[in-house]
């Protein structure tokens, strides 16, 4: 019994993350979660690190999102980007630049 | 979309209240012996001064409404994290408020007089030089001439302050571009000014026009004091002195301080506190469009303010005080506390 628990609150904590998920709205202009973040300068950084295909996916989504946002409408719900499929694309190159960055410091203290 | 309208509608409003100021001024003398009289004077026997009278007074409470709704777009869509912008907007909201109210003095009716006095008064606070100060704003021992005839040159001044910090502010603006809705970048995506928001700006000035007019026109008087058809008495104090409705919320959160010193330096940090919302954004996102934990929060000010409103205009006493108490708390709180914290979770 103990055993299940955990899978249990694992069960409920992903149904709660999903429904916030969708709670959000961005997926509804067929956004993923990394177009969201606000771009300060070490996302700018990472933005200018991503490989050209990533890039121009982003780019065309933010584009749309833009667009449908300026009509006050939004996609279709068979095109709403699903919590399944959304990844965090920008992470492993904005934690790149984070550690860059604390080296750069620590290096600059000695 | 349309709550970006705001800040041309701003514009729009100042340059009106400075065409009708201008012709109100040419007929208005600043004396207390004839300065109540030259305004029925405008009323009554100059041609639309009437008009001309209302559209200023009904314009200063659309600038308030427009101002308070620009602010509002840029606490919800994150557009304070333009520093420079949002700063000097928050100084020409501070200068907006000052050439209010002292714009309202100019009538010289018992409202005016006495919430001159009262405003005028909260100075004294300020430690050893309070009451020389006070006197030395007054220009004598009591609001009177002195009083109204250098508030009337700071009210024509301020406007022309006010013109010179907005070209200020749209230049910081536009070392940057506007925000949006999105909260994203939107620098692959820009559209030329004409015709898509000269036409989009132009509609929102109609719809501003014609709401001052009808207000101008078939209510006049729907937001203003009875108490200033009156003229000014220092021997008659009327019942119940209160702001401009556009004050309201700030004279509530000063009253609900029963100490001087605390309740002007609550009533100022309402405003500055303007300022230290972008140090205090948490949040990965910019605005609110994608965060509803957050987005309650903002409509908790917006309802604790239209609170803090209806307080300011009541009387001090049960259960008004304790309302406006906890009103005051959860305004600052909100600022301070809650919607970094929420930018936090959301994380």
């Amino acid at each position: 019994m103990a055993s299940r628990a955990p899978a249990a609150t694992g069960r409920l904590l992903v149904g709660f993350r999903k429904w916030y998920y969708n709670a959000c709205g961005f997926n509804k202009f067929g956004l993923m979660r990394d177009d969201t973040i606000m771009e300060d300068s070490d996302v700018k950084e990472a933005i200018r690190r991503l490989p050209e295909p990533v890039y121009n996916d982003r780019m065309f989504r933010i584009k749309r999102a833009l667009d449908l946002s300026m009509k006050q409408q939004v996609l279709p719900k068979d095109q709403w980007t699903k919590f399944e499929e959304d990844f965090p694309y920008l992470e492993p190159y904005l934690e790149e630049v984070i550690r860059e960055k604390k080296e750069k410091e620590e290096w600059a203290k000695k | 979309s349309g709550v970006w309208n705001f800040g041309s509608l701003l514009g729009l409003c100042l340059i009106t209240q400075i065409l009708t100021g201008v012709f109100l001024g040419m007929d208005y003398t600043s004396d207390i012996s004839t300065g109540f009289s030259s305004v029925t004077h405008i009323w009554r026997d100059v041609n639309y001064g009437w008009l001309i009278r209302n559209l200023h007074g009904n314009g200063a409470s659309f600038f308030f409404i427009c101002i308070y709704m620009d602010i509002g777009r840029g606490l919800y869509y994150g557009s304070y994290l333009y520093k420079e912008t949002w700063n000097i907007g928050v100084v020409l909201l501070l200068l907006v408020m000052m050439t209010a109210f002292v714009g309202y003095v100019v009538p010289w009716g018992q409202m005016s007089f006495w919430g001159g006095t009262v405003i005028t008064n909260l100075l004294s606070g300020v430690p050893y030089m309070g009451n020389t100060l006070v006197q030395w704003i007054w220009g004598g021992f009591s609001v009177d001439n002195g009083t109204l005839t250098r508030f009337f040159g700071f009210h024509f001044l301020l406007a022309f302050v006010i013109g010179g910090g907005t070209v200020v502010h749209l230049l910081f603006l536009h070392e940057t571009g506007s925000n949006n809705p999105g909260g994203v970048n939107s620098d692959g995506d820009k559209i030329s000014f004409h015709p898509y928001f000269s036409y989009k700006d132009l509609l929102g000035f109609v719809i501003m026009l014609l709401g001052l007019t009808s207000l101008g026109v078939f209510s006049p008087n729907l937001v203003g004091d009875p108490e200033n058809f009156t003229p000014g008495n220092p021997l008659v104090t009327p019942p119940h002195i209160q702001p401009e409705w556009y004050f309201l919320f700030g004279y509530g959160i000063l009253r609900s301080i029963p100490n001087k010193v605390g309740g002007v330096l609550g009533l100022l940090f309402s405003i500055l506190v303007l300022m230290v919302v972008a140090i205090l954004h948490t949040s990965k996102q910019r605005g609110l469009t994608f965060r509803p934990v957050t987005q309650f929060l903002f409509w908790t000010l917006v309802g604790d303010m239209i609170i803090l409103t209806w307080i300011g205009g009541m009387p001090v006493e049960h259960p008004y005080i304790i309302i406006g108490q906890i009103g005051s708390v959860l305004y600052f709180g909100l600022f301070l506390v809650l919607v970094p914290l929420g930018g936090w979770v959301e994380n």
